[in-house]
């Protein structure tokens, strides 16, 4: 290999910068510019990687990214791009999948077995007997693998960011370019995607100086003084010596030229975003695309999208045509003009289009030693073309084909050609030449890289008589420009772009573009129908990702997979890494023949999202986890609470250290049993209900009868949905004969808000609902002595249980702070629940803590309360329902008016009420010593599941195991035995208990 | 005792302030209040109060007061330059139609400026806030970090910043996923 | 994402909308069979094209209408739920319970 760094050839390298790095060890020295692929093959290292089934030694095939054969690892990342690296000084880049080393893998004897690794092995081997799987999958795993992931490594910082715009342009080649610039010109703003480092795309490496129009128009091949010294030239040719050259020259330099101003006036552009280096990974609904760039996952939202991805060159399927060094002929064309690498050894080139001549010829201007043009057809559609080829003393092989590519001394890397002739039905007849190649550039056509349009509902057509493809459905503000239209002439290229641009815009604002659209006829046919080579021995490959050649795909369809996708499933045809790219279409058209049907039949399989892998990393991004805390928070904390997740909220679950859990809880229970204790219940939902119809709209959403409710009281309010499901609970206060505030469970408040507002938006009450959840945070004061801290803090009502009994409502200023007051007997004691503001809710536990201190009060977390609220038999909705249990199964019938019009769950509940009960939720005892049932564990009855526990907790007050569980109605009344299923399937037989555990006659709470 | 009370309204946030290129400062203990209601805009214009065209505006009115139109018959007033009133002051008495709201209790405050607040915001919220889309005067209710949330961008003290209101329980949740969205931002300072 | 119009934010991402299920009409629970309600409270339209249905913009809790085509995903149209429910709905006790 030799360098070359000139206008035309090694855009992207910078002479005189060198870098360094390593691969498998060995340093590599590369130029700044290059990608890792381009450094090893100026270092002659065509060999990158190795197969994933046969471990077949694998080189670069497109250099950009679109295949998986330079698939390396670096000591952090698996599975990066060789040809999409960078090279930089210090990296240390080596290679995946081989056993032993990348230049002798003792997996490549796979390859020798092949024939006992068919198509769709994995299907067939491996399973009898049974369990043998588990023997194979590690090897199997081991084999086939990719890289190896480093799991010490630390995730890098990814995140996400929206980017708003009116057009997004999917690719800065020519067609992109045109696009972005004359949509931004006329107004809107555009993000244009471009997967390189450097907008240009075909401009910066595809030979448009050698088109048609402009070699005709210099006749090219008349006089030529056939200087064949170019290999050391710098450009297309050297000083003046045919005309045709310096023609060719000039049309170089003036496509270079025009391109630069484009560019120049793209990146300038006030309207345009430019996104180099940056994948446009999908297409989703309403013009949604995610953009992957370095660490970040731009979520990309336009109104209107245009698909500038150009078309993925596509291989002649040969024997060998897997050897490292046989490439694309776009691939060839990168490696000059890009990173200004030419082949020292002979270059051949294997054409099923005009496309391939281009690519002799610019090889050739870049000094390498292009030997032979294998035309797979009666010859060139532009004799201009092949006239200049047969000038420069390249032979032509006509209706030729490579039989086989071999290489001799290494195995590794390719150096002999074997061509022989096609005879009439397109089969390899007489052998025609070998040839000595260090590089094969083949082009059998251009496939529209469409999945991004099919993703969006787009439809792949096939012209079967001109080979030609053709996208239709487009969904609607999608358009496309350039090759993925199956347009390739540059003229026609760059008119398409506007002509995108303008529709565009035509559908943001008809006012907005009034002019034609350009003419973007493009009669170049650049597909050969079928560039199928058959070798009697095989290994000609359709798929490189996985290893699939035309017998698997042949045997696929013999085995009675006649549809695409279900070759593919069997195969595995296309799942690899490219997906397809290169892959599709030789099996479309394998699949069409052998089931006698047209390739627009036959079809390609589905396109789906994502179209690259993506690092899980980028779609974590910042992995936001919302976490809500109560304004008591930080307080709780320094009374060394263990905080518990409940739902999104942080809750202190007990006060000590872990160790000290079971002691905690115990010592907190004790509190409110016998002196005093204060929980956090800020979680508590709240709902204001204000205005004329608050008492008919608590009326029809709960089951109790509410009309008549006296000021100052509060209710025990149970929510049934429309099936009649015990959905919520709470108490509702009335605080006036308008004023409702009502609580919700913690997880269900939510939820409750959004039913009641849906609800009014059918009723049309009165009445305003709103959700304070937040805007009010309260305590629960719990305990004997609950009433004299508060006496003791100083409270303008009198708190006597005469004047605020039991389930009375009263405001009063504590501490100066105005407070909702309640007297609730949730865990059973003598109790009040303080609502506050929540700004205030800190100084008010400050006041009580100080106020509580004489009498030990001391702060009790969830754990406690659980226990506390089970030993008087509370259910909790969500804990102790599920989502079928109506109110009889839980004792709620008594929750229930029977003489109001409506409720929202009154005809299913009546409905279910005349059905025997299937189920009921009853207490339950057991000793202490007993193995203790956990939440979840079956209720067994004559060997059926009939139920299961809900809570279970062991009580220290009453020292016995209590719980709620669902059982069978017949066992339903207290002393009944129940059998309940245990870890281990341990079963106990408890004793059906009546609830309240403790405290039967509720004479605490009423205090 | 008023003087007293001032001081116990705690914010989440403590009334923090982060300066830099983004300045993020906690406006939680600010006065605001609000309405809502059927009757709400009839009887605040009456009052005197000049109320947004349409909802999802905010306006300053003299005295520098934000008045904020949720929805045709919801107000939310912001007054940054006042203390949150002591809790007596409050007035929540209802009259039909029209009925306080607890915005004041509900919601923490947070006023970012900055000239890449935009492209900060992009980073977590779906609504396109740049300049061009969101100019002063608009408010979004949307998310951001996947909670709820309004923005609003006005004026204060002669610079263009956005009003971010949060329920209070997600606070400090939504003053850190802001400082993370800032950091490249603000990485000289 | 898929955006929605919201009758009063404007133009949203889907993620900031919650489904309410399809707008049925509530037959009298007076006079309904057992068997009707059930088919009320469990069945949904289910046959190919527009459908009628609730939907909640989750920031600004406000409820509205969506007619939208259930086999393309098209939202055909969004709008204030008062354009559908235009009265005050009221209940009546049943004779028997009267």
């Amino acid at each position: 290999m030799k360098r070359v760094s000139n206008e035309h050839f090694g855009q992207w390298v910078n002479a005189s910068k060198k870098v360094r790095f390593t691969f498998e060890g060995n340093e590599i020295n590369g130029l700044a510019g290059d990608s890792v692929a381009s450094a090893l093959i100026a270092n002659n290292q065509w060999l990158q990687s190795r197969s994933f089934k046969y471990h077949r030694p694998r080189g670069p095939l497109t250099l950009c990214g679109h295949d998986a054969n330079t698939l390396v690892q670096t000591p952090t990342t698996p599975n990066l791009l060789a040809d999409h690296l960078p090279a930089r000084d210090h990296l240390s880049v080596s290679a995946q999948n081989y056993t032993g080393s990348l230049y002798f893998d003792v997996s490549r004897i796979l390859d020798w077995f092949g024939r006992f690794l068919p198509v769709g092995f994995y299907y067939k081997a491996f399973f009898k007997p049974r369990g043998i799987w588990a023997y194979w999958e590690p090897i199997v795993r081991k084999a086939a693998g990719l890289g190896v992931s480093n799991l010490e490594v630390e995730a890098p910082y990814n995140d996400k960011a929206y980017c708003f715009c009116d057009i997004a342009v999917v690719g800065g080649g020519p067609a992109g370019l045109n696009a972005a610039l004359h949509a931004a010109n006329a107004g809107a703003t555009v993000a244009l995607i471009e997967q390189e480092p450097h907008l240009g795309g075909s401009l910066n490496y595809h030979a448009f100086g050698y088109e048609t129009p402009r070699i005709a128009s210099t006749e090219i091949s008349v006089e030529t003084s056939a200087d064949r010294s170019t290999e050391n030239s710098v450009g297309p040719s050297k000083t003046g010596d045919a005309a045709s050259t310096t023609d060719a020259r000039d049309a170089f330099s003036a496509i270079s030229a025009q391109r630069d101003a484009l560019i120049r006036a793209v990146e300038a552009h006030p309207n345009i975003r430019v996104l180099r280096s940056a994948t446009c990974n999908a297409w989703f609904t309403d013009h949604y695309l995610p953009v992957l760039q370095g660490t970040r996952l731009i979520k990309l939202r336009a109104k209107q999208t245009i698909l500038a991805t150009g078309s993925s060159e596509q291989h002649v399927v040969f024997r060998n045509n897997d050897l490292p060094g046989v490439v694309m002929c776009s691939a060839l064309d990168r490696l000059t003009r890009l990173y200004g690498v030419i082949p020292s050894a002979p270059v051949a080139v294997l054409a099923g289009n005009d496309h391939a001549y281009r690519t002799a010829l610019s090889s050739h201007d870049g000094g390498a030693n292009v030997q032979a043009i294998i035309d797979l057809r009666d010859g060139c559609d532009d004799p201009a073309l092949s006239r200049e080829v047969e000038r420069r003393g390249i032979t032509i092989y006509q209706r030729c084909a490579v039989l086989e590519a071999a290489s001799r001394a290494t195995g590794k890397v390719l150096s002999e050609l074997i061509v022989h002739r096609l005879d009439d039905n397109g089969n390899a007849s007489e052998k025609i030449a070998t040839l000595d190649c260090g590089v094969l550039a083949m082009s059998a056509g251009f496939m529209p890289a469409y999945q991004l349009a099919c993703q969006a509902g787009a439809v792949l057509g096939y012209d079967d008589e001109t080979a030609q493809f053709q996208l239709s459905k487009l969904p609607a503000g999608m358009h496309l420009a350039g090759s993925v239209d199956s347009i390739f002439s540059l003229a026609a290229v760059e008119a398409s772009g506007r002509n995108a641009a303008r529709q565009a815009m035509k559908n943001l604002d008809a006012e907005l573009t009034t002019d034609e659209d350009e003419n973007t006829t493009c009669t170049e046919r650049v597909n050969h129908p079928w560039p199928f080579v058959k070798h009697p021995k095989g290994r000609e490959f359709v798929d490189f990702d996985e290893d699939l050649q035309i017998k698997d795909i042949l045997n696929a369809t013999r085995m009675g997979y006649r549809d695409i996708q279900l070759v593919k499933r069997f195969s595995t045809v296309g799942m690899g890494p490219s997906q397809g790219r290169h892959s599709a279409l030789p099996t479309a058209r394998l699949v069409a023949k052998a089931t006698e049907r047209s390739v627009n039949e036959t079809g390609v399989t589905t396109a789906r999202p994502p179209l690259t892998p993506e690092p899980l990393g980028l779609l974590a991004g910042r992995r936001f986890h919302p976490l809500r805390r109560t304004p008591l928070h930080n307080r709780h904390l320094h009374l060394g609470a263990q905080m518990m997740p409940a739902g999104a909220w942080q809750r202190p679950a007990f006060y000590g250290t872990p160790e000290q859990r079971d002691a905690a809880i115990q010592a907190e229970v004790a509190a409110v049993r016998t002196g005093v204790g204060i929980i956090d219940v800020s979680t508590l939902g709240g709902i204001e209900l204000r205005g004329p119809d608050a008492a008919e709209f608590m009326n029809r959403l709960y089951t109790f009868g509410f009309a008549k409710q006296p000021i100052g009281k509060t209710r025990y309010a149970v929510l049934t949905n429309e099936l009649g499901v015990v959905a919520d609970d709470g108490v509702a206060a009335r605080i006036d004969e308008d004023h409702y505030y009502v609580t919700a469970t913690t997880s269900g408040v939510d939820r409750v808000y959004r039913d009641m507002l849906k609800w009014n938006a059918q009723w049309r009450l009165d009445v305003d609902i709103a959700n304070v959840t937040s805007a009010f945070s309260a305590v629960n004061v719990a305990g004997p002595k609950s009433r004299d801290v508060l006496a003791s803090l100083g409270c303008d009502i009198n708190l006597d249980a005469d004047e605020f009994p039991y389930l009375a409502y009263r405001e009063a200023t504590l501490a100066g702070i105005p407070t909702r007051m309640m007297r609730v007997g949730f865990v059973g004691e003598l109790g009040y629940e303080l609502h506050v503001p929540s700004p205030y809710i800190g100084v008010l536990w400050d006041r009580l803590m100080e106020a509580g201190s004489e009498f030990k009060i001391r702060a009790f977390g969830v754990e406690a309360q659980r226990l506390l609220r089970l030993e008087k038999g509370h259910i909790i909705v969500g804990q102790d329902t599920d989502g079928m249990t109506q109110p009889n199964e839980v004792s709620l019938r008594w929750a229930i008016a029977k003489n109001k019009p409506f409720f929202v769950g009154a005809k299913s509940v009546e409905i279910l009420s005349k059905a025997p009960l299937e189920r009921k939720l009853v207490g339950f005892e057991l000793g202490a010593t007993s193995p203790q049932p956990k939440e979840g564990h079956l209720v067994i009855r004559d060997g059926d599941i009939v139920g299961a526990v809900t809570s279970c907790e062991y009580s220290p007050t009453l020292n016995k195991i209590i719980g709620l569980a669902y059982v069978h109605p017949a066992d339903s009344a207290s002393g009944a035995e129940v059998v309940i299923r245990t870890d281990n399937a341990v079963h106990v037989h408890a004793h059906v208990a009546d609830t309240p555990f403790y405290d039967p006659d509720n004479a605490r709470q009423g205090l | 005792m008023s003087e007293q009370l001032n001081n116990v309204f705690e914010s989440p946030l403590s009334g923090k302030v982060y300066e830099g290129a983004i300045s993020i400062q906690d406006y939680t203990n600010k006065q605001r209040w609000g309405f809502r209601g059927k009757d709400a805009a009839a009887a605040l214009r009456a009052e005197g109060w000049k109320l947004p065209k349409a909802p999802n505006q905010i306006i300053t009115v003299p005295g520098d007061t934000l008045i904020m139109a949720l929805s045709q018959r919801e107000f939310w007033f912001l007054d940054p330059s006042t203390d949150a009133p002591i809790p007596s002051d409050v007035d929540q008495a209802i009259s039909e139609g029209m009925y306080p709201l607890f915005c004041q209790s509900s919601h923490a405050w947070l006023v970012v400026s900055g000239d890449q607040k935009s492209e900060m915001m992009a980073k977590l919220c779906g609504v396109d806030l740049s300049p061009d889309a969101f100019s002063v005067g608009d408010v979004a209710q949307t998310q951001m970090a996947l909670i709820n949330c309004i923005v609003a961008r006005h004026e204060l003290d002669g610079s263009d910043v956005f009003t971010i209101l949060v329920d209070q329980s997600y606070a400090q949740y939504a003053l850190e996923a802001l400082l993370d969205a800032r950091a490249e931002f603000c990485r000289s300072s | 994402m898929k955006i929605m119009n919201c009758p009063l934010n404007g133009p949203r991402n889907i993620s900031e909308f919650v489904y309410g299920g399809q707008v049925k009409a509530m037959p009298d629970v007076n006079s309904v069979s057992d068997e009707a309600w059930a088919n009320y409270v469990f069945y949904e339209q289910n046959d190919i094209g527009i459908v009628l249905e609730w939907w909640l913009h989750s920031p600004s809790s406000y409820w509205f209408i969506a007619e939208r085509h259930n086999a393309s995903d098209e939202i055909i149209r969004t709008y204030p739920a008062d354009e559908l429910f235009k009265e005050r709905i009221d209940f009546t006790a049943s004779e028997a319970d009267a």
